[in-house]
């Protein structure tokens, strides 16, 4: 049983114990291992990880070793589970050697990427012996290391499907289908928020979205009748609103969200005293 | 009419052995994909024509293939009292030659390649064709079939894979009977496990484990899956196989359905095989027909049936997780493990799931007819059984090769394929695929398991054995490989999309005679890493055709770099 | 591909075991590629998003986007073709057709010369490895391929040489 489901049920998960790095520290028994780590703020790189997601091992960077009946096992810490009496190591020889080559290959293969750079940096990497891929008409502006989170996103989150993997081995990209602006996107913007690299781009135009990097996909976007601003994608707001119960009058729904707040605000205020202008 | 109990089941025995006895000489035309290729087909077709139009009363028929590759198209001739004979090297202008020599009661002595007195099908039959022909050599003194041990490949070429009735008729489904109606569960399963039958996918995992740990999941549905996705170039065993015997495959399933509890079994075959592919649904239509399949069989209340899925084309989703995405419509990247196919929320639709090769599923007939310990006596302790492998590639004599685990490279290579083509020295082969190694000549008395093939670098796989000459620059075969796996990357995770396109580009750079000795420490530290941080066996095998042929063949590398 | 056709060919497939690919593959086979309002139809018949299909159309090899010509010569690429002289193959037959391959940006190999006659692409293995090297025209294997008898072979599906 996984620790959501033990959660859920209401029972408490049972308290464990794992070494990490020789250094003790508490956790919920099937607890990810890398969630600990980050709330414990031990240091493990890694680009395909979100807590809101399943656990996906892409990116292989939070590769850690565990030591069971006394050898070490390298193992991704995005997909292994804790268990009480867990070992880890974090930096031994063997993960800096191989870590230090998957950073070779990220800056290889998103060279213009500035979170690649940093990160690989702060563990000692600053170059690297592949050779760098520039490719002019990429609309991830070559920043993109296919962790997949956007693809996820826009998948599993948002249900809309709008855009995903294409090709297969080095040749796979994310797009939309045929490279074409896509009719299935909602403009929400999930896949450029979840990017670790800042690949994904957007932009607002007066009444319209654009997303850049999906074939320049344009979403129309709701306007205010209150405040006369763009608030949010039509599609977007009405994909929410479908979801309120109950749902909402008709001049409430049109407003951006600030204005809904001031308009029930001043309705409240109106029933309360009586209607009197 | 459905098969309910053994008194029909030997019914149909009676109307099979007619058709392969007839009482009447029997022509019978191998057919399998490759026979078709160089000519059978022409062959069938010259003698139906002939036999059509004098109204002759002989038996023509078709059958799969029994592995001599080389002398194909192979023909058999039975005569009533005679022994069967193969013929080898036929074409359709010996048609005429071939009923001529029937007609008189005998063979066309120059295109005979060994006779067979009596035939043992191992699952309860032996044929006793009978005695004659002495001229013509003995099957059992055949050096290329000397060596070979026939449990797997028993039916291969000797009946009509097209019809149920010649399958029963050789023992067929008289295991599947036993075991749903003399055995329990627990008991099939025990008998696996002590066979000691392990995964001929290539993994080697005990098989009789797989099937306990799938049973004691408790479940409200469970599927078994066949693995016929067989990608490794260089290997076509599975499809002879499903193309020489596909009922064999269905009663291995209809037992390990019943031992794991599983209503729904399915074969996830390869598009490139559209005759597997036919010979599978016209076998599965057949056993549904008879009631081996579908509802209550055999009385019993069990209820199970087969479906066939096909593949697109993609050499990962041999990869287990990679194969079930696949089946559910998605993309074969593969996910990390745990969960596994036999977990909950792992499996088909996150059901449960068994997943075997098609070797495997082959075994289990012969396990449950001869018993556990008839089949541990064969091959070597921890590595029973035989194994079928394709020897192909710069050797004399090509063919499916079954021999028992643990038989030695040599036997193999020499013995069974006499050495090089053309009367080339043999310098090397290359097992287990894309995810194998390269053995050097010297090593040649590894013996063929799953453990000694680890420890010179190399894997079983599904069984290619592509032999190498001492014209194959072994540098160009490592490229091949790798290219072969950058283009079947499923572009997942980056030591595999990334770095074995990197390896890849080193490697051109190394052929074209530009590369340096740095570079060729790049590739071997990459290599290093692309086996140990990727996500599926796919990467992590991947540069095993790289990193044999630098230990053993690192002169040649060498030769061309630039110090 | 009309609606009637790819109805008939959706109802074929009742379990969701196997479906997708099985009724794409059944698309490939019948028109030679996938056309895009087929595939567009078939998201919404089917309530799968497009994204989703034309994720499964780029990553299967099977499977092709662009029309290919009245005939698709495909060359077994596998170990024992490779050892065998296949790459030997593939250029004769790029001589033979005027084409040249090269990587193209979806990784697929797949050339149509220009009259629309033949379509050139490769395959990882047929698992006919006895008769290497091979290769396949429309449904036919030929084994044991040379240079010298790619000629003979060609001309049965309407080949000529053409002199420059």
């Amino acid at each position: 049983m996984t620790h959501e489901e033990v959660s859920s049920m209401g029972t408490a998960a049972k308290l464990v114990t794992v070494t990490i790095n020789g250094k003790k520290y508490g956790a919920d028994e099937d607890e990810i291992l890398l969630s600990v780590a980050v709330r414990e703020k031990i240091a493990i790189p890694h680009l395909c990880y979100e807590a809101s997601l399943d656990p996906y091992g892409a990116c292989r960077l939070c590769m850690v070793e565990v030591v069971r009946h006394g050898k070490r096992e390298m193992v991704t810490s995005c997909t292994t589970r804790v268990t009480d009496g867990l070992e880890v190591v974090t930096d031994g020889p063997e993960v800096v050697k191989h870590r230090s080559i998957l950073f070779e290959l990220y800056l290889a293969e998103a060279p213009k990427s500035e979170v690649i750079k940093a990160m690989a940096a702060r563990y000692g990497v600053t170059k690297t012996r592949f050779l760098k891929k520039i490719d002019t008409t990429d609309s991830l502006g070559n920043k993109c290391i296919l962790c997949g989170l956007c693809v996820r996103a826009c998948n599993e989150l948002m249900g809309a499907g709008a855009i995903g993997f294409v090709n297969r081995g080095p040749y796979t990209v994310v797009n939309t289908p045929y490279f074409e602006a896509s009719r299935d996107c909602l403009g929400c913007g999930a896949c450029v928020k979840v990017c670790p690299t800042n690949a994904v781009e957007m932009e607002d135009q007066k009444n319209e979205r654009i997303m850049k990097s999906w074939s320049n996909t344009r979403v129309p976007l709701a306007q205010c009748d209150c405040c006369g601003r763009y608030y949010a994608p039509k599609a977007l707001a009405a994909t929410i609103l479908a979801r309120v119960t109950p749902s909402l009058k008709e001049e409430i729904a049109r407003c951006c969200p600030e204005c809904r707040g001031k308009l029930i605000a001043k309705k409240e205020i109106l029933a309360k005293t009586g209607g009197a202008r | 009419m459905k098969i309910k109990s053994v008194t029909d089941l030997v019914a149909k025995k009676k109307v099979g052995l007619q058709k392969i006895l007839p009482g009447k000489p029997r022509i019978a035309v191998g057919l399998a994909t490759c026979g078709i290729a160089v000519g059978g087909d022409r062959v069938y077709e010259r003698l139906k024509e002939i036999i059509d139009k004098d109204r002759l009363d002989i038996t023509l028929t078709k059958v799969g293939c029994i592995g001599y590759c080389k002398e194909e198209p192979l023909v058999n001739i039975t005569i009533p009292g005679k022994p069967l004979v193969i013929l080898h090297k036929v074409d359709e202008s010996d048609a005429e030659e071939i009923i001529r020599s029937v007609q008189n009661g005998g063979v066309p002595y120059d295109r005979a390649l060994c006779q067979v007195p009596a035939w043992d099908h191992v699952t309860g039959c032996v044929m006793d064709y009978g005695k004659g022909f002495d001229r013509i050599p003995l099957y059992d003194n055949i050096p290329f079939f000397q060596h070979q041990k026939k449990v797997i490949l028993r039916d291969a070429g000797l009946i009509n894979p097209e019809d149920i009735d010649e399958y029963i008729a050789i023992g067929g489904y008289f295991s599947a009977i036993k075991a749903l109606t003399g055995m329990d569960p627990d008991s099939i399963i025990e008998e696996v496990e002590k066979s000691g039958l392990r995964g001929r996918g290539g993994a080697g995992f005990p098989t009789g484990l797989k099937w306990r740990i799938t049973r004691d999941v408790k479940a409200d549905k469970k599927y078994i899956i066949c693995n016929a996705d067989e990608g490794d170039p260089g290997a076509y065993m599975n499809r002879n196989e499903m193309e020489s015997d596909p009922h064999m495959l269905i009663e291995g399933m209809i037992i390990g359905a019943f031992a794991m509890g599983a209503a729904e079994g399915l074969i996830y075959i390869r598009a490139e095989y559209p005759l597997a592919i036919k010979r599978l649904t016209l076998a599965i239509e057949q056993a549904r027909e008879y009631g081996l399949l579908g509802k209550d069989i055999f009385s019993t209340g069990f209820l199970f049936d087969i479906r066939i899925a096909t593949g697109a084309g993609a050499f990962v989703c041999g990869e287990s997780t990679a194969l079930v995405a696949s089946i559910e419509g998605r993309t074969g990247r593969p996910h990390p493990r745990p969960p596994r196919l036999t977990d909950i929320g792992g499996g088909l639709f996150g059901y449960p799931t068994d997943l075997n090769n098609v070797e495997t599923w082959c075994n289990i007939p012969v396990i449950i007819s001869n018993g556990s310990g008839w089949y541990a006596t064969i091959g070597a302790r921890g590595n029973t059984g035989t194994k079928v492998f394709s020897l192909v590639g710069k050797v004399d004599r090509v063919g499916l090769v079954e021999v028992p685990l643990g038989t030695t490279l040599s036997t193999i290579v020499s013995d069974i394929g006499n050495g090089g083509a053309n009367n080339r020295k043999v310098k090397a082969v290359q097992t287990g695929g894309p995810s194998g190694g390269c053995i050097p000549f010297r090593l040649f008395d590894t013996p063929v398991d799953f453990e000694s093939l680890n420890k010179a670098g190399s894997i079983m796989g599904s069984g290619g054995i592509v032999v190498m000459d001492e014209d194959t620059d072994m540098v160009d075969i490592a490229r091949y490989f790798i290219n072969f796996a950058t283009g079947e990357s499923c572009g997942k995770c980056v030591p595999c999309r990334e770095g074995l396109k990197h390896a890849l580009l080193l490697l051109n750079r190394i052929m074209a005679k530009k590369g340096t000795k740095q570079d060729l420490e790049t590739l071997a530290l990459l290599s290093d890493t692309i086996v140990a941080t990727s996500l599926c066996g796919l990467g992590q095998t991947a540069p095993n055709p790289v990193l044999t042929t630098l230990a053993y063949f690192r002169d040649e590398y060498d030769a061309l770099v630039k110090p | 591909m009309d609606e009637k056709t790819l109805d008939i060919i959706i109802s074929r497939y009742e379990a969701p075991a196997g479906r997708l690919l099985g009724i794409m593959g059944e698309i490939q086979n019948q028109e030679g590629y996938i056309p895009r309002e087929t595939l567009e139809i078939l998201s919404v018949k089917l309530e799968v998003p497009l994204s989703q299909l034309y994720g499964l159309a780029t990553f299967y090899s099977f499977f092709s986007l662009k029309p290919v010509g009245d005939h698709v010569i495909t060359v077994c690429m596998g170990t024992a073709c490779h050892v065998k002289g296949a790459v030997k193959i593939l250029k004769a037959l790029e001589e033979m057709l005027g084409i040249k391959s090269e990587a193209s940006e979806d990784g697929k190999f797949s050339i149509t010369t220009e009259d629309k006659k033949f379509t050139l692409e490769i395959a990882r293995c047929f698992g006919a490895c006895s008769m290497a090297p091979v290769l396949r025209v429309d449904g036919n294997l030929y084994g044991y391929a040379t240079p010298e008898n790619l000629p003979g072979i060609l001309a049965e599906y309407g080949w000529e040489r053409h002199e420059n």
